[in-house]
């Protein structure tokens, strides 16, 4: 009788089999199990919010089998953590790293919160250049979703309907929202992450406040625009303490780049930035003054 | 003019049709004149003359209910059979022609990720139908049947007693409860094996 709306039923159950041979749980809260991805031999990528312990980690894998797992390292800006199994013959997952999916296309999202695996499907419903997370880690597009979010969605895969990998799925970097991580970002943070165990963010040790500059002393100091940063706290003996800066600075400008919110900042401390110094322009008793800031490792969880 | 894209044409016809048959095997099902829920049509074992409909005891809470058919015509019925545990309730009604009845899908077994079709008469809107996919398929151990059928469906109150059904029209559950944003079918086989037990120990 029917025979495409037949192959389709049978396409996406095809889908969801063959991504789901990558996708295990993984007992690290006391909750049910979140889910995790086979992402490289004996890699598993996972989402660093549904892992509430460093120790005692447990993986079952697609055959219904329960191994140990290391935590090799993991990054709460990105939701990111990385699990290490030994001597595992579990398929990898397949990348879709060469095509970024579309608004409308068709995806399913794949979880294993037990021995079973589970899916929801639906729509991308938005694909955007990239984008900061609170924490100010970069994620090199936004995805996001329109489909329900059923137990074992975070550190499940975002699958096409072929059942290739679009990314992870987390519903802990935008307040409740379901967005994916690309693949990508994935990689980058994983390789980092195996080689270091934590991801390097550059930080200056200051807290900022948008403010309009008088056009007055605009005119007078011929600057670009009317919006800039006024330093209203700073960490004793941090980076820009050590180089400088005061309170009641004005920062106008960071490595050549305007700045006008605390966003702008933190696009300027990447992990490579560490130890490299920074020009820092600002307002100072009414005159322009350019520093050198040179940023240093931020310590972990602290803003920027 | 655009020519409409092939794929895109032949499944919205496709899924039309499947609906339309889903339709016809799904009734209301209406206590003390108010719509309460679905039911579906079944095979009563060939007694002449009378009408077997599968439903949700939550949706019958007395021991009569009005039915009304897809093609506008109503019945009373009475209930020939509840069970509490199952949610689930049989009724019998006076049919003066012959009906279709739901076809069970025995095999082959539920795939995580097939398209399931669930309809229903959410608000008054009768023949209502969603499209979603099969969420979780427990692994049938030792011959036992899972206790829910889990779908990746958007069900309102009044889908309630209706057919779950896959690509082809044939029932897989029927549609008892949300939980969260999931559905809960209970599974056909579990319906079909209660119908024999229950329906034998009524029937004349």
């Amino acid at each position: 009788m029917s025979t495409v709306l037949q192959s389709l039923s049978t396409e996406l159950a095809d889908a969801v089999q063959a991504a789901g041979r990558a996708v295990v749980a993984i007992h690290a809260r006391r909750r049910i199990p979140a889910s995790g991805v086979h992402w490289r031999p004996g890699v598993v990528v996972a989402t660093s919010h549904t892992i509430s312990r460093d120790e005692n980690i447990t993986v079952t894998l697609p055959d219904g089998i329960t191994v140990p797992a290391s935590l090799a390292g993991r990054d709460p800006s990105t939701d990111l953590a990385v699990l290490k199994l030994a001597g595992q013959s579990v398929p990898t997952a397949r990348l879709r790293s060469d095509t970024p999916p579309t608004v409308g296309e068709l995806v399913i999202a794949l979880g294993r919160p037990g021995p079973s695996v589970t899916a929801s499907w639906g729509v991308m419903s938005r694909v955007d250049g990239p984008w900061r997370t609170w924490q100010g880690a970069e994620i090199d597009s936004l995805l996001r979703l329109d489909l329900a979010i059923y137990d074992g969605f975070s550190g499940g895969p975002l699958i096409d309907a072929a059942g290739r990998v679009l990314g992870i799925n987390t519903s802990g970097l935008a307040s409740g929202v379901p967005v994916t991580i690309p693949v990508a970002t994935v990689e980058r943070v994983v390789t980092e992450l195996l080689e270091r165990g934590t991801i390097r963010r550059a930080y200056l040790g200051i807290g900022t406040q948008p403010v309009r500059v008088p056009e007055s002393l605009a005119g007078k100091l011929e600057l670009q625009g009317d919006v800039a940063l006024l330093i209203v706290s700073l960490e004793s003996g941090g980076p820009a303490d050590r180089d400088g800066l005061l309170l009641g600075d004005v920062l106008l400008e960071l490595d050549g780049t305007a700045v006008s919110d605390s966003a702008d900042v933190l696009a300027k401390l990447g992990g490579d930035r560490v130890g490299r110094p920074l020009a820092a322009r600002v307002i100072r008793g009414g005159q322009v003054k350019t520093l050198q800031v040179t940023p240093g490792e931020r310590p972990k969880s602290r803003a920027a | 003019m655009i020519a409409p894209p092939l794929v895109t044409a032949g499944l919205t016809q496709e899924l039309a049709a499947a609906v339309d048959e889903l339709r016809r095997l799904t009734v209301q099902v209406r206590t003390r004149g108010a719509a309460t829920g679905a039911g579906v049509l079944w095979d009563g074992g060939g007694s002449e003359g009378r009408g077997l409909v599968i439903t949700n005891a939550h949706v019958v809470r007395g021991d009569r209910a009005t039915i009304e058919l897809n093609d506008g015509t109503t019945a009373p019925a009475h209930i020939v059979a509840r069970d509490l545990k199952r949610d689930l309730a049989a009724l019998e009604f006076q049919a003066d022609r012959a009906l279709i009845s739901a076809v069970v899908r025995g095999s082959p077994p539920l795939r995580v990720g097939e398209l399931v079709i669930a309809v229903g008469h959410p608000g008054g809107l009768a023949g209502a139908a969603t499209l979603g996919i099969i969420h979780l398929a427990e692994s049938e151990r030792e011959g036992r049947t899972p206790r829910w059928i889990q779908a990746d469906v958007r069900l309102a109150p009044g889908f309630s007693g209706g057919p779950l059904a896959d690509a082809t029209a044939r029932l897989v559950g029927v549609n008892t409860m949300m939980h969260g944003s999931l559905a809960l079918a209970v599974p056909a086989a579990a319906v079909e094996a209660w119908v024999r037990r229950a329906h034998a120990l009524v029937a004349p």
